[in-house]
């Protein structure tokens, strides 16, 4: 009886260590970085999130202001809100230029301030002295792993619902961040902070999910069969057969033996 | 069977019909168990039709990307798999979860009949390639996969996935790979699409490795998605 019931149990028990503790896939989503006002810059970026539920995020852009930082982001929200990267229609106040403003409505709040160190909430969006520089030529290089504990809700579930932007660009070409090309960033006196040139600002790119992939990649080919039916070992069967039909011969001999015996 | 016991008497009619016997069952034993091998020669894991591999006629057309958008067909959220049906080749199997093994190669399932989700790749029907690995066989048993091979371009895959949800998927190819040149990027690597593997044995039998030497992999995208 007791025995009976624990083997009842078991398939119950089974299903429900069927997945255990996947409340997600491991995944590296591949996101496009995508010129957003015609300054040329473009990039890639994966974001892989770890079995232990952290964000591995890798950025490489290029043709991005040189020698000057670049406010970076992941958009968006885990409730399901279905943002896009904005176009050129986005531009409402008619300056040629799409502004963070002028963006948000289509890619949504700050979700992840991409820091190069410490904090990375949306209270660290504008803390240019963490965010990543773009070298003499223009090159952005950025790899960070955010610890799950320092991530928003949902943020893996709905990693391929959130958007990249990288801010900042050279309206005047010339070389820097500048008051003269485009004025102060209301953007950035909205949230308190003042004497921040709208270059700085306004976004450069702004990367949409492209494809995904395996999270971790097996080494080699699957395990998935023994031989053990016909297409598997034949030999082994052979060899059974084998062994029966020496038995029965033996049996044949001992027999006579016995009838000779008598 | 005592054959060289001497305190037996010799000669006792018992002892005579239980060696006969013997014989006989042994005999049988042995005719059936070389019979059958003989006959399931022909019952070898398939190997996928090189005509399969060609798209049908009547293959369904790939959905074109739409504008602004980077992806392509339908997609649906994150939801791991619970069951796997192949109409055409009358296999279904419930899901079971693989990781990976100690020496970096993928986890197998434990019994002939469960399909297994590798939990280190999207989930069947969100963007991404979702890989399902199941048995050619296994202990004995002819496994749920023993016939993938035999499935053709635009047969049809049915995922039911935890969250009620149904992702149909088409296959769009199958071929065999010897496991030394297993196409890692091919399945593992990022797609613009809801992309589907299966993955069983075929091949000849390594009988000192005790092992298939090929991969059959059968890659589908997801056609219609039907959340819950």
């Amino acid at each position: 009886m007791r025995m009976s019931r624990a083997l009842l149990a078991l398939p119950a028990a089974a299903l429900f260590l069927a997945f255990p503790g996947v409340a997600h896939a491991d995944e590296s989503v591949q996101v496009q970085l995508q010129d957003l006002n015609e300054t040329g810059a473009s990039g890639t970026a994966t974001l892989t999130a770890t079995s232990g539920g952290d964000l591995k995020v890798m950025i490489r852009s290029r043709g991005m202001t040189p020698n000057s930082p670049h406010a970076q982001h992941v958009h968006g929200a885990a409730n399901g809100m279905d943002f896009h990267c904005p176009d050129k229609s986005a531009d409402t106040n008619g300056n040629g230029y799409v502004s963070t403003e002028e963006g948000l409505p289509m890619y949504g709040d700050i979700f992840i301030s991409l820091t190069t160190t410490g904090d990375t909430t949306k209270a660290s969006g504008l803390a240019v002295d963490r965010m990543p520089k773009a070298d003499a030529r223009g090159n952005l290089s950025y790899e960070r792993t955010i610890p799950a504990s320092d991530l928003p809700k949902g943020t893996i579930e709905h990693l391929k619902d959130l958007h990249l932007v990288q801010h900042g660009i050279d309206a005047n070409k010339n070389g820097k961040y500048d008051m003269e090309a485009l004025g102060e960033s209301t953007f950035a006196k909205s949230i308190g902070v003042n004497g921040i040139p709208a270059e700085a600002t306004d976004p450069a790119t702004c990367g949409m999910v492209s494809g995904a992939a395996a999270g971790s990649v097996p080494a080699g080919g699957v395990a998935t069969g023994d031989g053990s039916t016909s297409g598997g070992s034949p030999t082994m069967i052979y060899t059974m057969g084998g062994l029966a039909l020496l038995g029965a011969a033996g049996a044949v001999v001992a027999r006579r033996r016995f009838a000779g015996e008598r | 069977m005592d054959t060289g016991d001497p305190q037996v008497p010799a000669g006792r009619r018992p002892g005579r019909y239980a060696l006969l016997a013997a014989a006989g069952i042994l005999t049988v034993t042995a005719v059936l168990t070389i019979g059958v091998a003989v006959a399931n020669r022909g019952g070898n894991p398939t190997r996928p039709d090189a005509s399969a591999a060609a798209p049908a006629a009547n293959a369904p057309p790939v959905p074109v990307t739409r504008p602004g958008e980077l992806t392509s067909g339908p997609l649906m959220a994150n939801s791991p798999p619970t069951r796997v049906s192949i109409p055409s080749l009358r296999a279904s199997a419930a899901i079971v979860a693989l990781g990976l093994r100690a020496d970096g190669a993928m986890q197998v399932p434990d019994s002939a009949a469960d399909v297994g989700w590798f939990t280190r790749a999207p989930t069947p029907g969100a963007l991404g390639p979702a890989v399902l690995a199941g048995h050619v066989d296994w202990k004995g048993h002819r496994g749920t996969f023993f016939d993938l091979g035999k499935l053709t371009v635009g047969a049809g895959i049915t995922v039911e996935r935890q969250d009620g949800g149904t992702a149909m998927f088409t296959v769009t190819k199958v071929e065999q790979y010897p496991k030394d040149r297993f196409p890692t990027d091919e399945v593992y690597g990022a797609t613009d699409h809801a992309a589907l593997r299966l993955i069983t044995c075929g091949g000849e039998f390594d009988d000192t490795t005790r092992h298939y030497r090929d991969n059959v992999i059968v890659y589908a995208r997801l056609a219609h998605a039907h959340p819950a």
